[in-house]
């Protein structure tokens, strides 16, 4: 009786204290711990009574789970600033959950996508003053290939005017898509074959998803089909200096980083 | 005691630690707080609580009573200074095999350190933390929130409650940590203030001591009220004696201004007397 009666009173402590209905999260949480069994059920009592004296085979216990090592579902986060490879503000995004807590909650860069913060930040994106990706990864391509220089390899005996089309193949072989519309080269028209030209630099703007513009750096080479033609192999010629082929690009130029081998130890 | 009889159904109840020894004078919020916190039967964590009443056997078709008995769990002195979320150090037995002897074992919860953000206080907080921890501070959409809906009892730790008693301060005093910014201070406090209705400010005061904690800062309490009431005697009778000395000096003054006074009106007073009158009888 006294049982029943202090049980209720529990519940009752409990709901005065908990402002969560008592159907709410804290109860569907009994998770990421050891949830154990007895292998030898406790003894029934009567009702109203303390439970009866635990005996030594009432201690063996069984490990129903370990929900330290079960997959946990994403979170939902809103970013209230722009994260790279994630997206801009007031994007919803879900994220698992530990990438969630200690890079974007923590530093402040996202908040919990509750009800609350939902109509809160309704139209962060809108009013915020932040850049906008096209898309989440926009910002990384824009970092690479500013990063990268291109070597445009044109023929040393046919007459030739710099196209798109020779950016672009260029562009593949080094590893990247770049579609012919998306690549704007100089104003001044680039003609060949002319050895001044050689291992000179000019500039070409790459426009990624119609949006983004970052100048890319590119050196022209010339190449024969003639093996005897050809000019000397150069090993690493990325880390020569060289010369920009118009004068008036020389600040663009100066502007963009210069290549920077990965694995060279400083 | 008739109230208390029949709260226990007439049954002999021993005194519990809050109604002995130097805890007994301790306000009752703080009581209400302490029976929230240790004597509340908290969440089922290390194990699944059956639901209903009674159940029927598969096999022989018998009913019996559900009873949902805890596994003990033991909460060490380390984890009043971490979170916890609610678990324990369970100890006991495992059976590897049914051939072999059982095996004593210690069923303990992965710790780490990390860090918590309280909003209200604008504080990070460097502590060790179990992943339960975490997921329930995700779950309740922060640490706060975590911390001011959970109740003591699966709070568990000393840390965790005392910050709840500081986050409750701070609210109450409107959030002081955002003085310089105020619209935040108004959109913090909006967004937290509904946790103040369930607290008195007396049992804000009192919430989060462990019992010790209590019981000397009931006795600094009492101690300094003492001193306020009790005034010594050196001080009473300093008193007196000048209420003494004043009323001496004023009656000299009122001598002398008399003095004076019959000083001035010698010449009126010369000039009333008739010395041809009768003599006044009396």
């Amino acid at each position: 009786m006294w049982k029943t009666f202090n049980s209720a009173l529990t519940t009752a402590i409990k709901a005065q204290n908990n402002l969560l209905p008592v159907n709410g999260l804290l109860y569907q949480q009994a998770r990421t711990t050891f949830v154990l069994k007895r292998k030898h059920p406790a003894q029934l009592h009567k009702a109203g009574c303390s439970p009866k004296k635990f005996r030594n085979k009432h201690y063996i216990y069984e490990l129903v789970k370990d929900t330290n090592i079960e997959l946990q579902p994403d979170i939902d986060v809103i970013l209230t600033s722009v994260v790279e490879g994630l997206g801009n503000t007031g994007d919803t995004v879900s994220v698992r959950p530990t990438i969630a807590y200690q890079k974007l909650l923590l530093p402040g860069l996202a908040v919990y996508a509750n009800p609350e913060n939902r109509e809160k930040y309704k139209d962060i994106a809108e009013t915020t003053t932040e850049v906008k990706y096209s898309t989440p990864s926009a910002a990384y391509t824009v970092k690479t290939l500013s990063r990268v220089l291109i070597s445009v390899v044109m023929n040393k005996d046919v007459p030739w005017t710099l196209k798109p089309w020779h950016v672009k193949a260029s562009f593949r072989k080094c590893g990247y898509a770049v579609p012919e519309y998306a690549i704007e080269l100089p104003a001044t028209p680039i003609v060949g074959p002319n050895m001044e030209l050689e291992n000179k630099e000019f500039a070409v703007t790459v426009t990624i998803n119609k949006q983004e513009k970052v100048n890319v750096r590119c050196r022209i080479h010339h190449w024969s089909t003639d093996p005897i033609d050809r000019l000397p192999f150069i090993p690493n010629f990325w880390d020569n200096p060289s010369e920009p082929i118009i004068p008036e690009q020389k600040s663009v130029l100066d502007t963009i980083p210069p290549k920077v081998a990965r694995n060279k130890s400083q | 005691m008739a109230s208390k009889v029949l709260r226990t159904f007439g049954k002999f109840q021993h005194a519990t630690c809050l109604e002995k020894g130097p805890a007994a004078l301790l306000p009752e919020s703080y009581k209400k707080f302490y029976r929230e916190w240790k004597l509340t039967t908290p969440t089922a964590v290390h194990y699944t609580p059956e639901d209903g009443r009674w159940k029927r056997n598969e096999v022989t078709g018998e009913v019996s009573p559900v009873q949902n008995i805890p596994i003990p769990v033991f909460f060490p002195k380390e984890s009043d200074d971490q979170l916890w979320g609610g678990e324990g150090v369970v100890q006991g037995f495992q059976q590897r095999s049914h051939l072999s002897r059982r095996v004593p074992h210690f069923w303990i919860p992965m710790l780490k350190r990390s860090v918590v953000y309280s909003e209200v206080l604008d504080k990070y907080i460097s502590v060790v933390v179990t992943d339960r921890a975490l997921r329930l501070i995700n779950a309740h959409y922060g640490f706060d929130h975590y911390i001011l809906k959970t109740p003591a009892c699966d709070l568990q730790s000393l840390l965790a409650v005392s910050l709840k008693r500081k986050i409750l301060q701070d609210l109450q005093n409107g959030c002081p940590s955002y003085a310089e910014r105020p619209d935040k201070q108004k959109d913090v406090l909006d967004q937290y203030k509904k946790y103040l209705d369930a607290y008195t400010p007396e049992e804000i005061e009192w919430y989060g001591y462990s019992l010790a904690q209590a019981v000397s800062k009931f006795k600094v309490q009492q101690e300094k009220e003492k001193e306020e009431s009790t005034v010594p005697f050196k001080q009473i009778f300093r008193a007196q004696l000048i209420e003494k000395l004043k009323a001496a000096s004023l009656d000299e003054s009122n001598n002398q201004m008399k003095e004076l006074e019959e000083g001035n009106s010698a010449t009126s007073w010369l000039s009333k007397i008739n010395p041809f009158s009768k003599k006044q009888e009396t």
